[in-house]
């Protein structure tokens, strides 16, 4: 086992790991930038080092710095978090060149799936039903010609995107040539790599993910499903597990074929993937992540299984203690990402100080954040500042368990999305569990 | 509020052991990997150096490069051959220590001596080229050096193609005494005969150009360009100052204060330098229509 891990990111993940660590035993190092100096990530870790100015390209995404903060504290061992540097090859692969365990799959896994025209077609070589589409388009003529044969509407995706970003739906021919270049113009931006490819828009579709645990003896086990339809410009909002969409035969069929797809790229550590399923129980594979999701808690609570601490033991070298037929998915949780953010000016980000905090409690009531009364949220980063998780036996109790939390949690100071989450918690749609990915333009749509 | 320091207690926890599964490995970052910017001091991965023409992406600084780095930056795919690969230095005035000097710039810079020469195209127009090598005892003229040089220049000449050449050196190679300062007459006759029958000759200088190299072929271009930053002189700014006993003016021998001067005709930084060399080459394109330089 590790004696000391750095953890490279902020923010309620720096601290969910942290607790980890405190369980295990494991000395941990924290790293802030200028404007996270009085962060609590900062202040849980036992030892911690400034890696730069608060802009994250000097900070959280300085590699340089953030390899030379391991050295000089002696970790051998990274956690990387989401976000940031978590899907990031070229930083997995610097870990392994000195000797620092990162902690996630290994830089050619990330590589391969990072690339998602790769993994698509490494998806479909290993027998994973894909959603209809084409592999990279280089030109406008060539994307027109795979247009037309895939047909509207459909999305245009970035080959190096990811969390969201970089996909554009076109519904008409007319809007097509524009959202080309546009994408492929974006895509260079935000991600230095211009290529894009096309994909069938499946809709209606849920949004289903299947978490895996993989260690580095070929043990795999599917820890459930979680279901994330609800989704606002594809940043998820909130989610649960298990699905109410989706049949008992078609989660053993899911699982299996994950199963399958994290065997064909050789897959270790944690990880999730991605599929879209339709009304009548057809799913196709979206895309791998090869990280740890925001919405893990949702799985830690229905398993009872530390995503986190699994994650640390898999990159120790340990063998899963578990099989397949030990998980058993109990109950129903629910996850509310709350959001500083202003929903009715649309979605304006909110910075500032907190003058109160109310944490609601109660039993299986969780509330993962970095808050703490008087802590200032500084305007650099996500806006995500906490999740609430709860469980319950069966959904419509997991559901008014939620409620009654959201009641409770009180932020003032900064803009929050709660209000937002309880709408959504009492939307007749939500309630039916028959909800899709477009379920957040509907709820917009129903406004007063 | 602040959170104070030491407000948490430490759980105590024994570290998680199972059945001896114990990895406490510490890190070792090896030497090569990170590199300090020496103008705004950030601390650089090599990889990422090299992946950006070896400046800095921070300040714009740039670092030193090596002879092959420079080729494959400013030539068109493979199209490089190398004239004159196997000449070599021997110690001809039997100089101490020269040979035991030779062997370690050769395993430093890979080289057999402190230039590289041959032909290739750049956007598409062949052209011969040199690029010296700051590893091979800092590129000093001896008579090899000075021999491919004007070797590659009675080549061009014989072959109506332009050259193209990238200085860097400390100068003449003292190790082989007033047989080095010949290259300097030597190379300069070359030059002189390639640009006679009409030839161009673009010279890009980069840090640092000086002594003998300075006061021959590097400056007998038709066109000087020099990388932003770039040493550039004939005696060092030390020697100039303990010999005048005056105070220098800042700047003093560097590419913005040379291009101020005179000495310079532009500052072309390294990304765009092959993209400005294609620029010059296609205007002085033999049989044109725009004449000849």
């Amino acid at each position: 086992m590790f004696s000391k891990i750095l953890i490279a990111n902020r923010g309620e993940i720096a601290v969910r790991i942290i607790r980890a660590c405190k369980e295990m035993g494991i000395a941990t190092v924290a790293v802030f930038s200028e404007a996270d100096r009085d962060a609590l990530h900062v202040s849980l870790a036992d030892e911690s080092v400034c890696i730069g100015p608060a802009q994250l390209k000097d900070s959280y995404l300085n590699v340089a710095a953030i390899i030379s903060a391991a050295e000089v504290t002696g970790a051998g061992a990274i956690h990387p978090g989401y976000g940031l540097l978590s899907e990031n090859a070229k930083f997995a692969a610097l870990c392994e060149k000195c000797n620092i365990a990162f902690i996630g799959p290994p830089s050619g896994v990330i590589a391969k799936m990072g690339d998602k025209d790769m993994a698509r077609q490494t998806m479909q070589a290993s027998g994973v039903p894909v959603v209809p589409g084409g592999g990279m388009v280089d030109d406008f003529k060539q994307a027109e010609k795979e247009a037309r044969r895939i047909g509207f509407p459909l999305l245009i995706k970035a080959r190096s995107g990811g969390g969201g970003r970089g996909i554009r739906l076109v519904r008409s021919m007319e809007e097509f040539e524009n959202a080309f270049h546009t994408a492929s113009a974006e895509a260079k931006i935000a991600f230095g790599d211009g290529a894009v490819y096309l994909e069938k828009y499946l809709y209606p579709a849920k949004h289903v993910e299947m978490q895996l645990l993989c260690d580095n003896q070929g043990n795999a086990v599917v820890l459930g499903e979680r279901e994330c339809s609800v989704q606002r410009k594809h940043q998820k909002l909130l989610e649960e597990s298990p699905s109410p969409g989706i049949s008992q035969e078609t989660r053993m069929k899911m699982g299996r074929f994950a199963v399958q797809a994290a065997r064909a790229v050789g897959y270790v550590n944690a990880g999730t993937i991605e599929f879209l399923v339709d009304d009548s129980q057809n799913f196709y594979f979206m895309e791998m992540n090869t990280r740890l999701q925001v919405e893990h808690a949702v799985t830690e609570m229905v398993t009872g299984i530390d995503l986190v601490k699994w994650q640390i033991r898999i990159a120790a070298g340990l063998p899963l203690n578990f099989g397949q037929k030990d998980v058993s998915v109990g109950g129903h949780a629910i996850e509310c990402r709350i959001n500083a953010e202003n929903p009715s000016l649309g979605f304006r980000p909110s910075s500032g100080k907190i003058t109160l905090l109310h944490i609601p409690g109660g039993p299986w009531v969780r509330f993962d954040t970095a808050l703490f009364q008087d802590y200032t949220v500084p305007p650099f980063y996500d806006s995500l500042i906490g999740k609430l998780i709860v469980h319950a036996q069966t959904r419509e109790e997991a559901i008014r368990k939620m409620q009654a939390a959201l009641c409770e949690l009180v932020i003032t100071g900064v803009d929050t999305n709660t209000d937002l989450q309880r709408k959504i918690l009492a939307h007749p749609l939500f309630r039916s569990g028959r909800y899709h990915t477009d379920f957040m333009e509907k709820l917009e749509a129903t406004k007063p | 509020m602040m959170l104070t320091k030491n407000l948490f207690k430490k759980p105590g926890n024994p570290l998680e052991w199972y059945d001896g599964h114990n990895k406490n490995s510490m890190p070792d970052i090896p030497d090569q990997m990170c590199i300090s910017c020496p103008q705004c001091k950030a601390i650089l991965l090599t990889g990422d150096l090299n992946e950006n023409a070896r400046v800095c992406p921070k300040c714009g600084y740039h670092f030193r490069m090596n002879a092959r780095q420079r080729i494959g930056l400013v030539t068109d795919g493979d199209s490089f051959r190398e004239r004159d690969a196997k000449m070599r230095s021997s110690n001809l005035i039997g100089f101490p220590n020269y040979e035991k000097k030779l062997w370690h710039a050769r395993l430093e810079s890979g080289e057999n001596e402190g230039v590289v020469c041959g032909t290739a195209s750049i956007g598409g127009f062949p052209c011969a080229l040199f690029a010296m090598e700051p590893y091979f005892m800092m590129g000093s003229m001896g008579t090899v050096v000075g021999e491919k040089i004007a070797r590659l220049f009675e080549y061009a000449a014989a072959n109506s193609l332009p050259v193209v050449g990238f200085t860097v050196s400390g100068g003449a190679r003292m190790q082989e005494g007033i047989l080095s300062l010949m290259q300097m007459a030597k190379t300069s006759a070359a030059v002189k005969r390639h640009g006679e029958a009409g030839n161009l000759y673009v010279a890009v200088l980069t840090d640092p150009t000086t002594g003998g190299v300075t006061a021959s072929f590097a400056m007998e271009a038709d066109v000087i360009l020099a990388e932003p930053g770039a040493l550039i002189g004939f005696a060092g700014p030390r020697v100039i100052e303990q010999t005048m006993r005056q105070k220098l003016p800042p700047n003093f021998q560097r590419a913005e204060f040379l291009l101020e001067k005179g000495f310079v005709d532009e500052i072309v930084p390294r990304r765009g330098q092959k993209e400005y060399l294609a620029n010059l080459l296609s205007m002085h394109q033999r049989g044109n229509g725009h004449g000849s330089v």
